[in-house]
């Protein structure tokens, strides 16, 4: 979907990796307590934030996701001990790359969510998605051939 | 063979039968595209999780002959495993089915219909799309050996032998020095609560010498070690001859106790070997030796007892010491009812139930107490400042001192040889303060008494007998060990033997094969948890059932 | 020849963890909860010291192993009513009161609580919030399936012929003709982890507990401060929901009545300021403590750095000299310093450092199993010695607070220790080619 004159709204799509542990369990709260949650995100569950590789977060954005979120335990509280640490880093580094592919660095999201913050996991989304819906659609869109 | 993928849609009541358009799901996912040969069923039902439902379930993976399978339900921390058990039961490898979330992230989080069943759409697709690319993983047994090793024959590591001992499981006993009992089987009496006292304890070093299933091996280290939970080999030296001994057990308990810091590294403790200012553990000495004594063969008239000395340098309380010195004072006083005991203090720590009422009982006997905010010590004239007091001094004919608790020696050179992580304070660290305190991040190795922290003999013997809980339920004479299924693998033609995998795993699950150049996972110990994936600059990794072709494909569906 | 079945008595960490290093052994355990819910104390908390993780990111994957592992038979409101025989033999007798909700048939989906004409007050949520009369605890409770409450539902208390949740559940999972049942189980041994209880801090006129609203105990404060708690974890004062500015946290409080230091509340209080500064950076936080109790290797550093950051540790020579007092627009907190001299801090929110007192059925439960307690009412276990978990009567284990106040480490390692003494009991008779789960994650 593609914003051409201003009246096809623009919506955004946007890949979340979650931590089973914390994040996942979050989400899972969100739902159970019936919060609205934007249908922009799609969840993908990973066993814990750390397995995110540059390749697939890389993959995701050339295939035209307009935004990525990561979310994982609190620092501290990773279910394998510093996993998230790992994360932290990466998402650093992979936020130096982005600006040099033509990507804004603000389309990766990396954020801490713990398994009772369900009302947080849902802020957290909603405000993503408001986020990558004012940046418009992933510049490298035409590029999506893989 | 083509694929066959069932796909059944749960209603769950109105969870989801209300909130999603079912039927519209039910039509056009048999209809979807871009799955190349594969058939795909679709229906509904009411409630598979319960038993009506996952009976049905079952035998529609049967008659129907599906090669994969997809429950579109609710969150897979609900029921994964209970319909991993019906494909199991109906002949199908439970790695070849995905359960999608359609109710806690669609139905119960979009509250437009038409949305939500677009995005329950959506998910189904992406799991058809992964599930095709799942394969098919299978549980393996390893054989164990339920032997252990203890390294440390003081109280914890006896504590261990003897709690872990019997016909079905040798324990060998490892002990650097000439002697067993460690340095609680040289004090002369124990708090009241502390393993039945000192007799008590010299008794279970009696019974470990006189146990048969316990091979003690004195003036000995551990030389070597490698392997992983149930199959560790491991070589023993001896200190003095140099004899060696290659034992093979299924988990070590690391029970090398600690040592007492040296006062005189603390600033403000200023006194030379002629002055009569002793550590607790010589006075321990005297009290159950020759007695109390000066230097001079005098016997005191006045004795000072320093609490938390170094505390403040090492950053941590040492736990005990309020305890022992209460101990220590009340023999000053029982040997001499006259004597003038003073104890500089500046926590009273007393965590345990039975404590407060030792303190009380042995501060009746007519002990000084100062609550002190600063003290310094110079020879044994103590210069203190009260709290909300002036700075006093006085002078005592003896000073006792309490220093903080730390890792003994050699503790480094035994966390490098286990593999195993020592904290900021050089203790070894436990895999998690609160629920795996006597377990390390390595499994099948643990920690008992104070090698991992300050700690009494209580406690010591506590965690001695918990990680004997532990093993006995982990490694059953003649049973076997299950290890995680979904773990990762290293692609020999990729690896480029950079080692980046190995150091960030937190198992220790990765080791490097030196022949040919690459990592390798060792599957019995790794936890599936794909951080080396995430690390790997070549694309060696593969996690099991979380590959990134998997996820390319929840990815790709999400992108269509 | 003896039972290999193991009961364990209480929920909370200290019972799960037992019953899921028994069911591992490949033991059946009867895991027997006087609550609807499993979990005990831990989930209270938002988060847990000296890490400050999130409890129930700790607690969850426990508590969900306990419910799906097979070797394990969850009774939650249940409590043992009878023990006969001896070590190796016992017959415990248990009681189940009827839940009015049957586990199997509900997937927790909530349609029930909205119809419910009764609201009544969430005793879980310490009074902060409500409930109705069919409910559960909070959300995220595990088992997720919600208990009609007898005294409260209008139809069980035969003042309506109401039937709204049983209209409202659509897999005819609320019963309200269930009945409590009593059945009996045969064990070799049994597990006591029954937790412990708060001291109640109206015993103490002077500390305002109960008078002035602003005068909050530990676990209120552990509600209010908790996301999932009944205000979502905002910090508004009972009465006047704004937010507190001065806070002062009184430590030992009992610790002279009760006669023992508890070993915890000097951590929590620390917490509890930590807390505090973290939703409002402006606020004044005072600790106001006697001797600080940081006994683990990991305890001093975070006291430091509450110390440094986020309270005013001020010295209280007794909390017989501490006196909450109302005032127009707060309350005063009198005390005696360093000096022995008279102390003030103005404050609008109070919370006491209340001492860990034996659990209120602790002294029932003693005398249905057959075993002591000492003379504080924990049980006691041989030589008043942590590492000793033998109750007085053989084939009896304690574990956890039940034992005496403790952290949750050394509640776990008890635990732990019982497992012990519990396998290497029931291993005598043969050994087992029991198959077990190593890495059981995920």
């Amino acid at each position: 979907m593609t914003e051409s004159d201003g009246k096809r709204e623009f919506t955004p799509r946007i890949v979340g990796f979650l931590c089973n542990w914390c994040t996942y369990a979050a989400a899972d709260l969100a739902g159970s307590t019936k919060l609205e949650v934007s249908p922009s995100l799609t969840v993908v569950r990973v066993m814990c934030s750390s397995r995110v590789d540059h390749n697939l977060l890389l993959t995701t954005f050339f295939k035209g996701a307009d935004g990525i979120l990561i979310a994982g335990c609190h620092p501290g509280d990773c279910h394998y001990g510093k996993g998230n640490y790992y994360t932290r880093r990466r998402y650093a580094v992979l936020k130096k790359v982005m600006e040099g592919l033509g990507l804004e660095p603000e389309r990766l999201q990396l954020s801490w969510v713990s398994a009772s913050e369900g009302n947080r996991y849902a802020d957290v989304v909603n405000a993503f998605s408001e986020k990558i819906k004012a940046l418009g659609p992933n510049p490298l869109n035409r590029r999506s051939d893989f | 063979m083509n694929a066959k993928i069932g796909v059944y849609v749960c209603e769950c009541g109105p969870n989801i039968g209300q909130s999603i358009d079912i039927p519209r799901v039910l039509e056009v996912i048999p209809a979807s595209e871009g799955y190349g040969d594969a058939e795909i069923v679709a229906k509904g039902f009411g409630l598979l999780c319960s038993g009506d439902g996952k009976e049905y379930l079952q035998k529609e993976i049967t008659e129907n002959g599906y090669t994969h399978l997809i429950v579109a339900a609710c969150s897979p921390r609900d029921h994964n495993s209970t319909f991993m058990g019906v494909c199991k039961a109906a002949g199908l490898n439970p790695y070849l089915y995905k359960i999608i979330n359609i109710r806690e992230h669609c139905g119960w989080v979009i509250h437009d219909k038409d949305k939500a069943t677009d995005k329950a759409i959506q998910y189904i697709r992406a799991g058809i799309s992964r599930v095709l690319y799942q394969s098919e993983l299978f549980e393996r047994q390893i054989e164990i050996t339920p032997d252990v090793l203890v390294i440390g024959g003081g109280i914890a590591g006896i504590e261990a032998a003897l709690s872990l001992a019997g016909p079905d499981r040798k324990v060998y006993l490892v002990e650097k020095s000439g002697k067993l009992g460690g340095k609680s089987a040289r004090f002369t009496s124990l708090l009241p609560r502390q393993g039945r006292g000192a007799e008590a304890l010299r008794e279970k070093v009696e019974a470990v010498r006189q146990n048969e299933n316990i091979q003690v091996f004195l003036e000995t280290e551990v030389e070597g070690n490698i392997g992983f939970l149930g199959n560790f080999e491991v070589v023993l030296a001896g200190t003095g001859n140099g004899t060696k001994t290659d034992l093979r057990v299924g988990a070590i308990v690391v029970a090398t106790g600690y040592r007492l810091s040296d006062p005189k590294s603390f600033p403000g403790y200023d006194y030379t070997d002629s002055d009569d200012v002793y550590g607790a553990l010589e006075v321990e000495e005297m009290l159950s030796g020759e007695g109390i004594a000066l230097r001079s063969g005098k016997e005191p008239a006045s004795v000072a007892l320093i609490h938390c000395v170094g505390r403040k340098e090492k950053g941590y309380c040492s736990r005990i010491c309020c305890n022992y010195m209460m101990k220590i004072a009340g023999h000053f006083k029982k040997i001499s009812a006259g004597t003038e005991v003073t104890e500089f203090f500046f926590d009273m720590c007393l965590p345990h139930k039975a404590d407060q009422q030792f303190f009380d009982e042995t501060a009746d006997l007519g002990i000084d107490f100062k609550r002190v905010i600063e003290i310094t010590l110079s020879g044994t004239s103590v210069t203190y400042t009260e709290i909300g007091g002036g700075k006093q001094e006085k002078t005592f004919d003896m000073v006792v001192l309490a220093p903080a608790m730390e890792p003994c020696e050699g503790t480094d050179s035994i966390a490098e040889l286990l593999e195993i992580d020592l904290d900021e304070r050089g203790f070894f660290k436990e895999a998690h303060q609160t629920t795996d305190a006597v377990a390390t991040s390595i499994d099948g190795i643990f920690l008992a008494g104070a090698s991992q922290g300050p700690r009494g003999i209580s406690d010591a013997m506590a965690m001695a007998q918990a990680l004997a809980g532990r093993i006995r339920a982990q490694l059953v004479p003649g049973g076997k060990i299950t290890p995680e299924v979904k773990v990762s693998e290293i692609l020999e033609a990729y690896c480029t033997g950079c080692q980046t995998c190995l150091e960030v795993c937190g198992y220790g699950a990765i080791y490097y094969d030196d022949q040919k150049g690459i990592s390798v996972v060792n599957e019995a110990v790794c936890r599936g948890c794909g951080n080396c994936y995430g690390s790997c600059p070549s694309g060696a990794l593969r996690t099991k059932h979380f590959t990134n072709s998997q996820l390319y494909r929840e990815v790709t569906e999400a992108l269509k | 020849m003896h039972h290999e079945n193991v009961v364990v008595v209480g929920g909370g960490i200290a019972g799960m963890k037992a019953s899921l290093l028994l069911a591992h052994a490949g033991k059946h355990v009867y895991l027997v909860e006087t609550l609807p819910i499993i979990g005990g104390k831990t989930i209270k908390n938002e988060e847990s010291f000296p890490n400050l993780e999130c409890s129930t990111c700790l607690v969850a994957p426990i508590q969900q192993e306990v419910l799906q592992n097979p070797n394990i038979e969850t009774m939650t409101l249940s409590s043992v009513a009878g023990l006969e025989g001896e070590k190796g033999n016992f017959t415990v007798t248990i009681e189940k009161t009827a839940r009015y909700v049957k586990i199997a048939d509900c997937i927790g989906c909530g349609m029930c609580y909205e119809p419910c004409p009764v609201t009544a007050s969430n005793e879980w949520e310490e009074n902060l919030g409500e409930r109705k009369a069919i409910f559960v605890p909070c959300a995220g409770s595990l088992p997720n399936v919600p208990m009609v409450d007898a005294e409260r539902c209008l139809k069980l208390t035969g003042k309506e012929e109401c039937a709204a949740c049983v209209e409202a559940c659509m897999f005819g999972a609320v019963n309200l003709e269930d009945k409590d049942e009593t059945v009996q189980v045969e064990a070799g041994v049994v597990i006591v982890a029954t937790g412990a209880g708060l001291f109640d801090a109206s015993s103490l006129p002077k500390l305002g507990y109960g008078k002035y609203p602003g005068v909050y105990t530990p676990f209120e404060f552990e509600r209010l401060f908790a996301s999932n708690g009944p205000t979502n974890g905002e910090l508004k004062l009972r009465k006047t929901e704004k937010e507190p500015s001065k806070i002062a946290i009184i430590h030992c409080v009992g610790r002279k009545e009760r006669g023992y230091c508890s070993g915890v509340c000097c951590m929590y209080s620390f917490k509890f300021a930590h807390f505090l500064k973290k939703k409002l950076p402006e606020a004044c936080v005072y600790n106001l403590h006697s001797d600080i109790c940081v006994p683990d290797k990991t305890y001093q550093k975070f006291f430091d750095g509450v110390k440094e950051k986020h309270s005013e540790m001020l010295y209280s020579s007794s909390v017989d000299e501490v006196e909450v007092t109302g005032k127009v627009d707060g309350l005063k907190v009198a005390y005696n310093n360093e000096r022995d001299q008279p102390g003030e801090i103005d404050a609008d929110m109070v919370i006491l450092a209340t001492a860990i007192v034996p659990d209120h059925n602790a002294a029932g439960l003693a005398e249905v199993l057959g075993i002591d307690c000492d003379e504080r009412g924990f049980f006691r276990t041989l030589d008043d010695d942590v590492s000793s978990v033998e109750s007085s009567r053989e084939g009896i284990y304690i574990a956890g607070t039940a034992e005496g106040p403790k952290d949750t480490q050394t509640a776990v390692i008890q635990a732990e220790a019982a497992v012990a003494k519990a396998l290497a009991f029931l291993e005598t008779c043969r050994p087992q080619a029991a198959e077990v789960a190593a890495n059981s994650k995920g």
